[in-house]
């Protein structure tokens, strides 16, 4: 407990460079908490978007480089409706940056009367009733200052609005949707689809769906959760991987970070534990303190650095201009990981430092002196 | 508690191919302050340490209080419990005050926090130093940061003291101060103390002096001062 207590008192008393070292193990907790903040809230977004129009399963392309980029033929629909378990199946025609000012806004080409659209809940008009006709999300239409009568512009095409629908779902609610021909011309996918939406009946689980419509069409990519959807398409995968890859990168710098750090104040500090052996301290008990000044020094840094990944991840968003359709998630579990990563970083990081501080020859470095 | 008793026996220490001491043999009484002195270089500093268990000899043998520490296994706990060194340059901790570095030794032996800081506050008043318990080493002045530093070699109680230029950084008037502690621990203590030091003064202040040249130890002849106080030393001993 002294231990604890005398290094905690030196680190006060060292304030810069307690706050140094703290700040190395910051930057690399901080991007670890802004990753897995993002890839947390795509995640939770993708399982939202595969949610659209409550459908149960979304139907893709298999090795398409992200779900945006699938082509489907709409002639599959008939097919998956005769597929037993499935209660319908709708074509989905998906548009990214389509409408001026909104690049983020995503617009749905839907048909009229599908089990999809059924499903919007309307605050002002209605569905679109032909061609060159939209609806608006609640979330659009307040950003865009749009009413029913407006017009909506989307690839250089102009719809009238008849609707303003709120689903509670953020990337429709920021959305627009229009007849699915009209999104097919637009696209140049005449007779094809993005996805297919899938509704299964009442008896039929997700997990069964995926394993009925993969076993009788392999070349379809079938979703049917947030984490897969989020790992969907070569692009998906890729920056899953990717995330992955940086996290480990942002741990071993993290690492080598207050390796280094603890490595120099070791090496700056020999006298001190060349002294701290010369009146008695055994090996392990100096390695023990400074086991504690490395891990008491990534806690305070793991706590800088969630801080600035916190704000980091909204920033990141917001400069990939993503913040419409990706929410940084910002859990418990997320920050708990980067404690401990923090805490893991001070451990591994601390153990070198601490086996050279225990090897400082008294004799060498006092007659030096 | 009595002094140490301390035996080397043709204690050799080489180091790189060079010959840091010979064949050195010295005895020294419990309670005995013993003064070293030589040319820089000469092996004081390296004779000390070998006493200390700081370094081990090369060839010989080294005993305090019947301790073999030419072969200890642990000497941490040796330099904890026998011995206590003044160095130089004081070496106090720079981000610990003047009462935790005093305590430095009584932290690493487990001793209990309300008698850390009895025994601390004891001992800085004991050099003078009570009212600066609180002070880091950086706010003190050199003579006051060696007085520390004897208060924390004697810290742990040690039976020897181990005295490397005490004095080697401070003017005339702060040694003189640091020699008077130094004899007073002798008295009070009744601690063996060995110091090597260039400063004329302290053969007046030790019962025996010795010279150490090229590694090599020898044993000059005693001011008649010194041979009595040594004679008188001895027999409060015995």
């Amino acid at each position: 407990m002294t231990t604890v207590l005398q290094t905690l008192a030196a680190l006060r008393r060292r304030p810069l460079r307690t706050f140094l070292t703290a700040l190395g193990t910051a930057l690399g907790i901080a991007t670890i908490v802004a990753l897995l903040a993002v890839a947390g809230g795509a995640q939770r977004t993708a399982g939202k978007f595969l949610n659209l129009g409550s459908s149960d399963l979304g139907v893709f392309q298999r090795d398409a480089a992200d779900p945006t980029t699938s082509v489907l033929p709409v002639s599959l629909v008939a097919q998956l409706r005769a597929t037993p378990g499935i209660a319908s199946a709708t074509p989905i025609i998906l548009i990214v940056g389509g409408i001026k000012h909104q690049p983020a806004a995503f617009v749905f080409g839907a048909q009229q009367h599908s089990f999809v659209t059924n499903r919007y809940v309307f605050t002002a008009g209605h569905m679109f009733g032909g061609s060159h006709q939209a609806v608006v999300g609640s979330g659009l239409a307040a950003d865009m200052h749009l009413r029913t009568g407006d017009a909506l512009t989307v690839a250089h095409h102009r719809f009238h609005i008849t609707g303003i629908y709120h689903m509670g779902v953020a990337q429709q609610d920021d959305g627009a949707v229009i007849p699915l021909t009209d999104a097919q011309k637009i696209t140049g996918k005449i007779g094809e689809a993005t996805t297919l939406a899938v509704s299964l009946n009442s008896i039929t689980s997700r997990t069964q769906g995926v394993r009925i419509i993969t076993r009788r069409f392999p070349g379809l990519l079938v979703i049917g959760d947030g984490v897969s959807a989020a790992r969907a398409g070569v692009n998906g995968q890729m920056l899953a991987h990717l995330s992955l890859v940086l996290a480990v990168i942002a741990l071993v710098i993290g690492g080598i970070g207050v390796m280094n750090t603890m490595l120099m104040a070791v090496v700056e500090r020999r006298a001190e534990f060349a002294l701290m052996s010369a009146v008695g301290w055994s090996g392990p008990q100096i390695a023990t303190r400074v086991m504690i000044e490395g891990i008491t020094t990534a806690v305070l840094g793991a706590a800088l650095g969630l801080l600035i990944g916190i704000l980091g991840a909204h920033l990141l968003v917001r400069l990939l201009g993503a913040q419409e359709y990706v929410a940084p998630a910002i859990t418990a579990w997320v920050l708990g990981r980067a404690l401990l990563v923090g805490v893991l970083l001070g451990v591994l990081g601390g153990l070198y430092p601490a086996w050279r501080a225990a090897r400082v020859s008294p004799a060498q470095v006092l007659a030096q002196r | 508690m009595p002094g140490s008793q301390v035996l080397l026996d043709r204690v050799s220490r080489s180091h790189g191919g060079t010959q840091i001491l010979r064949e050195v043999s010295l005895q020294v009484a419990p309670g005995e302050l013993v003064a070293l002195t030589g040319p820089s270089g000469s092996g004081k500093t390296t004779l000390l340490q070998l006493i200390g268990s700081l370094d081990r000899p090369t060839t010989g043998s080294i005993y305090v209080d019947d301790i073999p520490v030419h072969s200890l296994r642990r000497p941490a706990s040796f330099r904890r419990d026998v011995v206590g060194f003044v160095f130089q340059l004081h070496h106090l901790l720079p981000a610990l005050t003047v009462q935790e570095n005093v305590e430095l030794t009584l932290v690493a032996a487990h001793v209990s926090r309300r008698e850390r800081h009895a025994r601390a506050q004891e001992l800085l008043d004991e050099v003078g130093l009570r009212q600066r318990s609180h002070a880091l080493p950086s706010d003190l002045s050199g003579g006051e940061r060696q007085r520390v530093a004897i208060a924390r070699a004697l810290a742990g109680r040690p039976r020897l003291i181990l005295a490397d230029e005490p004095t080697g950084s401070l003017d005339s008037a702060a040694s003189e101060r640091i020699w008077k502690l130094l004899l007073s621990v002798r008295e009070r203590h009744g601690t063996t103390i060995l110091v090597a030091s260039h400063d004329p003064n302290l053969r007046e202040h030790s019962d025996r002096g010795l010279s150490i040249i090229d590694g090599q130890l020898s044993e000059p002849s005693l001011t008649p001062t010194a041979d009595a106080d040594r004679n008188r030393h001895n027999q409060e001993i015995a």
